[in-house]
């Protein structure tokens, strides 16, 4: 059976928490089909010393990485594939991979995740999660899956969350010196932004909830478990829910992975993946609505999906 | 500089208006008093949908090109289409409508794989710099701004203005409509790119099931993913 490779970001001097999460779906996946799991990370290292912290590696190994391979670029890392895409690339051809993860919310996983798989030619799961026990297998919500017994190379963002027994701090750590590349993509800057509005989640709360304090505390609750952005209107604001610069007029133009809409809010949605009503019924494009006690679906989502 | 707008294989799923700033952003990138149209929108898939493309690029004053297919494709599959135009028409800037459908995202990267072009994904905002092209790109609670030289694959995500309504689209003869064949693209090798048959979508109606959709989206809790 092939390697599944899990690519890791770092978030400062640690993985990724989805980077993680994404290689407990991994550890899951390779016991599952009898790999070998390798947890890959790319660090900028000029001067070729091969070294990565002993903290990372002890991370990796207890969340059940197999082996560690640790590609050296003389490229500074930023999440862009004209970046790393070079020393990834090494990575991909010197291990060559049936299943290749990342952690759909890590940083490079827009830029990297599409683009490793059309290099391998794989099938591509944009959002999914690893279920079963026994035979597991990765499932997105469109119907998308990968199977052990499937043909060919497969790339998966993995979301949600995923635990993985801990596994002991022993692991071995390959060293792949990879070419050097110039890069025809320069980060200049990156400056922080307040709102997200082309990407993420959003949660926007409608103008007839503003007085309910149950609705509004659940939507915030909800909110963190999605890590979105709670937006409103005027009204919502009045209230104090929202933050100051967390409110949306009704046309302007967003495009989140996901908004999640309560009571009677309304926005321009053209440019988002996927609608989750609470409060009203559903209609075109609605993936989700939820009639009836809005504030009690709330707690009751947010709980479901707050457990491990 | 010779710009292509991938407009992609079906209309957008709820309006045209990320579709219409997709056009406008590469009307910026033209070549300026340049006299054959330097920038040229692209789609593929139903009649109905090539005339709407192409009143939408006659309307931003951009060319268009149209594949007419019944063909349903992954990204590999449209990726290798798209390429196969923009080789033609000597495209050094690919721009894609990331935002009117989810499923174009990952066809930025199939297209710049095929092409061997740089790329790069999320980008809110364009701006030409004699050869070379400023964007700046939605990248978590940052804006990063990226400089990029040469050719390139660029995912835009830029609204043009609302719009509630619009006039129904005629068949154009603006469009320059082409068959795979004469891309050098053989129909019945490209079909092996065809999507298997996803599951409906019917709302979630329940609280689990709608736990179940929106699972996927549940941020992991740093420290270990649990």
């Amino acid at each position: 059976m092939g390697a599944v490779l899990v690519h890791i970001d770092l978030d400062g001097d640690r993985p990724h928490s989805a980077s993680v999460s994404a290689l407990a779906a991994g550890r899951a996946v390779a016991s599952s089909w009898g790999a070998t799991l390798y947890a890959a990370i790319v660090t900028h290292d000029p001067e070729k010393r091969g070294t990565v912290a002993t903290d990372v590696v002890t991370t990796l190994a207890r969340a059940g990485a197999d082996k560690i391979v640790v590609a050296m670029s003389d490229v500074p890392i930023a999440p862009l594939w004209g970046a790393v895409g070079t020393a990834w690339r090494g990575v991909l051809d010197h291990l060559r991979p049936r299943l290749v993860l990342f952690g759909a919310d890590a940083p490079s996983a827009p830029e990297l995740g599409p683009r490793t798989g059309a290099r391998l030619a794989a099938r591509l799961l944009l959002r999914a999660r690893a279920v079963g026990h026994d035979e597991v297998e990765l499932r997105d919500p469109d119907g998308g899956c990968v199977r052990i017994g499937d043909s060919g190379a497969a790339v998966a963002l993995i979301g949600g969350r995923h635990v993985a027994p801990r596994g002991d701090d022993d692991v071995d750590v390959v060293v792949l010196e990879t070419p050097s590349g110039e890069s025809a993509v320069e980060l200049v800057d990156s400056p922080a932004m307040d709102v997200v509005p082309t990407g993420g989640a959003i949660v926007a709360l409608g103008d007839d909830v503003a007085g309910d304090p149950t609705v509004l505390r659940e939507a915030a609750r909800l909110a963190s478990v999605l890590g979105a952005t709670l937006v409103g209107g005027p009204a919502v604001a009045s209230a104090g829910a929202v933050a100051l610069g967390r409110v949306v007029e009704r046309r302007a133009p967003l495009a989140p992975e996901l908004c999640v809409l309560v009571g009677n809010a309304s926005l321009d949605l053209a440019g988002t993946s996927s609608v989750v009503r609470l409060g009203t019924t559903g209609g075109e494009g609605v993936d989700g609505a939820l009639r009836g006690d809005i504030g009690g679906n709330l707690a009751r989502l947010a709980r479901t999906l707050e457990e491990p | 500089m010779s710009v292509l707008v991938w407009l992609g294989s079906a209309p957008p799923e709820r309006s045209i208006r990320w579709l219409d700033g997709a056009l406008a952003a590469a009307a910026t990138l033209a070549r300026p008093g340049a006299k054959e149209p330097r920038v040229h929108a692209l789609a593929a898939g139903a009649p109905t949908w090539l005339d709407l493309a192409a009143d939408r690029a006659t309307r931003a004053g951009v060319g268009s090109v149209g594949v007419t297919t019944d063909l349903a494709l992954d990204y590999l599959g449209w990726g290798q289409v798209v390429a196969a135009v923009a080789r033609m028409l000597d495209a050094t800037t690919v721009l894609v409508d990331e935002a009117s459908r989810p499923a174009r995202v990952p066809e930025v990267a199939a297209i710049a794989e095929h092409l061997d072009y740089a790329q790069v994904t999320q980008v809110v905002a364009l701006a030409r710099d004699g050869q070379d092209v400023h964007a700046s790109r939605a990248a978590a609670r940052t804006t990063q701004r990226v400089r990029l030289r040469g050719p390139a694959v660029i995912g835009v995500r830029i609204a043009g203005p609302a719009i509630e309504d619009y006039p129904t689209p005629t068949p154009s003869t603006a469009m320059r409509r082409l068959a795979l064949e004469e891309l050098g693209v053989e129909p019945s090798v490209l079909a092996r790119r065809a999507l298997p048959p996803r599951a409906n979508r019917e709302p979630r109606r329940t609280v689990a099931e709608v736990a179940e959709h929106l699972a996927v989206h549940v941020v992991p809790r740093p420290g270990g993913g649990a």
